[in-house]
């Protein structure tokens, strides 16, 4: 069986990147296999880890038993559940076009909740914090601070201001405040490609991945 | 011969050259490494090439985007071969995780978040690894969990291989008592925060089935306040952010992070506002901290292909630039 | 008749001295001795004098912890004089608590040196007292314990109300600002790139011939972006519909395509032609991410598109899309607010909407207040978040070194506004 993974992990690795040549019947026969397990997988994950264990399992536990052979206490049903059964019914009307209005009403639910519950943290941890942490001596505490230090933190000031000024969207981006926008898209652009240069690496990083799969585990030629 | 015929021809070549190494492989065929001086001509007939490219370029004739593929794919394949090895330099925002973690006292409970899947193993396993091995190594207690369903199983994949370590064999480690992986729970940041009150209510019973109850390591943990440290594996969502939106800033959890390149430029602003204690950031992290914890894993032995695809795309930067500058000041540029 | 040991009355004083022997000093000793056994107050027993004894901590408080849901009481002592670096006694501390009243349990021990201890695994409606063990090498010994305390759950998390009045102040101004729109007031949105080569794209996909690929990106609809890229997606629609230009949807989450399918076929009802619409535009491909990539990289190369549109969020699979896009000799436009992508969006394709600019499009095409509304209360944030930032590092970066009263408290005001501990 063994055999049989490694040569068909082979197969399919090969025949993706077969695509880098052309599109070819190996690269669509990979892909439609790709395509139709991943679909697959996701319908076994979402109704086993999903409906099953969070929602059947959370109305109807099972009865646990201790070393003992008694009931474990605080295994209780949680009928609170079912509210979010019924909405996600409710969401699956969807797909009757004369009722499908009623879906409306737990997409609303999901979005406002999802909205509420992170407001705060997003408020909280991405602004707030990071405007406070944007908040310091230039020149560092009593200037203490070396040239490395205050070129660092000039660029961070300088950086962040006009970063935001390019998306102030309420104003024409004409003479001074045009200047700032462009140096602004001048930061964002250098951060594009300091980003860029490090999701290379990852790219690079899941190819050595696949190379060393297709060298070391099935051909045996690296270790 | 005909483009069909051609294509025909490469394909049963590939297919022999996979079966006759295969086979060898089979009957126990040493791996092949090229010694330090074939190595060395191999990077210079390379190089020649590149700059032969580059002549070409200047002189108007572009190549195709398929050679890039192609210098791509041996920059990362050849060094895999050959006996050169790479100084590994340790970051600031790494030794910040294993200073972290030199300061838990044996005993301590840390909580490992596995949120990512197959595709970014390259990256992060060789992180869990490391990471998992100091553990062992220093007696540290270790609760595995996963925000991502495949997280779990690649938590499995990583103490398989460090239990399969002597050091870490001779301390004979019991499930369940040294460590124990909890499994998947679905709900995203929302499982966060009702860690932040009850584990229980999130994972019942670990990943064997086991109630939660009946696991010596956890059963003592209600939350947040009874974990020492947490390290989170992302390369994606949910991951870090929401970790330390929702376990460090309203928990207080001390948290380092693993995450893969892409995503580790944007975890810089949490490390300034010290939200997060470290940060081991793509194959390169998982290298400098492989070194660190002296575990010699797949990060070490990849980062020879990383800094030759580096220098390839470097390469590639320049000639298409020149290109690009050429074509400019000419037109018609012949293919 | 019978006599009782305990209760006879002996004779002789010789009787006196063998029960005081033989029954009295046994229990006595028993008594003093016996492992376990605790004192009324329900604390270990104080070690003899041969043992190594450090001075207890001094000073333990035992506090409901403020603004929580009764989660949490917070613990703080002094430490024992004998905690030192060098020579010290202490080599570590237990914290006990008691639930109403039962039985010490140690809830968990902490590094020499310690002070604080927050216990964080308590309930409602129980009262909980507590005492604090120093440890030396072979003794404990307990503190006074704390008088009996309930935990607490506050309404209102008081810590945090500088982010109340800021949320309210920017949603304050997003209301306004929608209310403002609704009344007919035009709000003025700059012009952005990239949006004029929207009717350029399909125009070009209209006398080409090809089709237009237009991808929503692979969250689904409670992310604010897919949102977003609906949006324009119905203008584009309703362009297309008027073009009669051939659209494809591949989408990655099935409420998506039902959302996407209403919103062509409304634009195809506005502009005149629902017999032109077909809910095959709109497909489902898979949840799984490079699945759906590489389907959608089959759909490129096989029906190459003139036009292709990624608006919404995308993760790793955006630069593969835009490159295969480029391969095909596509016109591309792309805007997403992941920071992540841009870089590739911007190498890879014609036109890009970086970050909030995708929002903002949305909101200059669709022209709808609640959109527009939104986008200038944010502009009120980011004016006070710019004034904030300068302001601040101006002011500490004088304040520290001139030393000036008023400076520094116009930082230290700026720095616990934004502050949310």
């Amino acid at each position: 069986m063994e055999h049989f993974a490694l040569w068909l992990g082979g197969f399919l690795t090969l025949g993706i990147f077969s695509f880098l040549y052309k599109d070819n019947p190996w690269y669509k026969l990979t892909e439609a296999i790709y395509v139709g397990i991943s679909a697959g997988y996701f319908v076994v994950v979402y109704f086993w880890d999903n409906f099953y264990s969070k929602f059947w399992i959370g109305v109807f536990p099972h009865k646990r038993l201790n070393e003992a052979g008694e009931l474990i206490a605080g295994v209780e049903p949680d009928y609170w559940l079912i509210v979010g059964g019924v909405l996600g019914l409710l969401m699956l009307m969807r797909l009757l076009p004369k009722v499908g209005w009623i879906s409306r009403w737990p997409l609303a639910f999901i979005v406002g909740a999802t909205a509420g519950l992170w407001l705060i943290n997003y408020f909280a941890s991405f602004v707030m914090v990071q405007i406070q942490n944007t908040v310091t001596p230039l020149f560092g505490a009593d200037y203490s601070a070396s040239l490395f230090v205050i070129v660092g933190n000039i660029v961070v000031a300088v950086g962040t201001f006009t970063g935001l000024i390019y998306f102030f969207f309420s104003k024409e981006h004409r003479g001074a405040f045009g200047g700032a926008a462009r140096v602004g898209i001048f930061f964002l652009m250098i951060t594009f490609g300091a980003s860029f240069g490090y999701t290379v690496m990852s790219r690079m990083s899941l190819l050595i991945g696949r190379i060393d799969f297709l060298f070391g585990d099935w051909l045996g030629m690296i270790k | 011969m005909s483009t069909k015929a051609k294509e025909i021809l490469a394909l049963a070549m590939i297919f022999a050259f996979s079966l006759i190494f295969y086979i060898g492989k089979v009957l126990g065929w040493e791996a092949v490494r090229f010694s330090t001086t074939v190595s060395l001509i191999v990077i210079l007939l390379v190089a020649l090439s590149l700059l032969w490219i580059l002549i070409l370029t200047i002189r108007g004739r572009l190549v195709e985007r398929r050679i890039v593929f192609l210098y791509v794919g041996i920059a990362v394949a050849l060094p895999l071969f050959m006996t050169l090895s790479q100084k590994i330099t340790i970051s600031p925002e790494v030794e910040a995780v294993y200073n972290t973690l030199e300061e838990l006292p044996e005993g301590s409970k840390v909580l490992v978040s596995f949120d990512y899947d197959p595709p970014s193993a390259p990256e992060l396993q060789p992180m869990a690894e490391a990471f998992l091995y100091y553990c062992f190594e220093h007696d540290l207690k270790v609760i595995m969990m996963g925000l991502w369903p495949q997280g779990p199983m690649q938590a499995n994949l990583a103490i398989e291989k460090v239990l399969s370590d002597e050091k870490i064999k001779s301390k004979n480690l019991k499930y369940g008592e040294d460590y124990v992986n909890l499994g998947f729970q679905a709900g995203y940041e929302f499982v966060i925060q009702r860690m932040g009150s009850d584990f229980r209510s999130m994972f019942p019973t670990d990943y064997r089935g086991t109630p939660y109850e009946q696991i010596p390591l956890v059963k003592n943990v209600k939350n947040f306040s009874n974990i020492d440290y947490c390290f989170n594996l992302s390369s994606g969502f949910p991951g870090t952010r929401e970790w330390v939106q929702i376990a460090v800033d309203r928990y207080g959890v001390t948290l380092g992070a693993g995450n893969t390149a892409v995503q580790a430029p944007q975890m810089y602003p949490f490390m300034r506002a010290g939200q997060l204690v470290g940060l081991l950031g793509g194959m390169v992290g998982a290298a400098e901290f492989e070194f660190l914890t002296k575990w010699i894993g797949k990060g070490t032995k990849f980062m020879i292909s990383q800094s030759f695809a580096h220098v390839i795309v470097i390469a590639f930067i320049i000639i298409g630039n020149v290109a690009f500058f050429r074509s400019k000041r000419k037109t018609g540029l012949k293919r | 008749m019978p006599s009782h040991p305990t209760t006879s009355r002996p004779s002789h004083p010789a009787m006196l001295l063998i029960l005081f022997t033989f029954f009295l000093l046994p229990c006595i000793v028993l008594a003093q001795t016996e492992v376990g056994q605790t004192n009324i107050e329900g604390t270990p027993i104080v070690p003899d004098s041969e043992q190594i004894v450090a001075a207890p901590v001094t000073s333990l408080i035992a506090a409901d912890h403020k603004y929580d849901d009764g989660e949490m009481i917070e613990l703080s002592w002094v430490p024992s004089i004998d905690d030192q670096l060098v020579d010290g006694k202490v080599i570590g501390y237990k914290v006990y608590r008691l639930e109403d009243d039962g039985e010490p349990q140690m809830i968990t021990e902490l590094a020499p040196g310690s002070n604080a201890y927050n216990d964080q695994s308590v309930e409602r409606g129980k009262l909980y007292s507590y005492f604090v063990s120093a440890l030396s090498s072979n003794a404990e010994t307990p503190s006074v314990r704390t008088a009996p305390i309930e935990p607490q759950r506050e309404w209102l998390n008081y810590e945090l109300l500088n982010v109340l009045i800021m949320a309210l102040v920017l949603g304050g101004a997003v209301i306004y600002f929608i209310e403002t729109a609704r009344r007919g007031k035009k709000l003025f949105v700059r012009k952005i790139a990239g949006l004029e080569a929207v009717d350029e794209a399909i125009g070009r996909a209209t006398e080409m011939g090809r089709p237009i690929l237009f991808i929503p990106g692979i969250l689904d609809m409670d992310d604010v972006q897919t949102l977003a890229a609906l949006t324009i997606l119905g203008r584009i629609a309703r362009i297309i519909a008027d073009y009669d230009t051939k659209i494809f949807m591949p989408v990655s989450r099935s409420l998506v395509m039902t959302a996407g399918r209403e919103t062509i076929k409304a634009s195809y009802q506005a502009a005149g032609r629902p017999d032109a619409y077909s809910d095959d535009m709109v497909t489902y491909i898979t949840d799984e991410q490079f699945g759906y990539v590489a389907a959608v990289d089959g759909i490129m190369v096989r029906e190459r598109p003139a036009t292709v549109f990624l608006l919404g969020a995308f993760f790793a699979e955006s630069l593969i899309l835009a490159e295969t896009g480029n391969s095909v000799g596509a016109i591309q436009i792309a805007g997403t607010a992941r920071p992540a992508q841009l870089p590739f969006f911007i190498a890879a394709c014609d036109f890009t909407l970086i970050g909030e600019e995708l929002f903002a499009a949305s909101a200059y095409l669709s022209g709808e207040p609640k959109q527009m509304g939104s986008l200038k209360g944010q502009d009120v944030g980011k004016a006070i978040a710019m004034a904030a930032i300068l302001i601040g590092i101006l002011t500490v970066t004088i304040g520290d070194s001139w030393d000036v009263e008023w400076i520094q408290n116009i930082t230290t005001g700026l720095t616990e506004i934004f502050s949310t501990k």
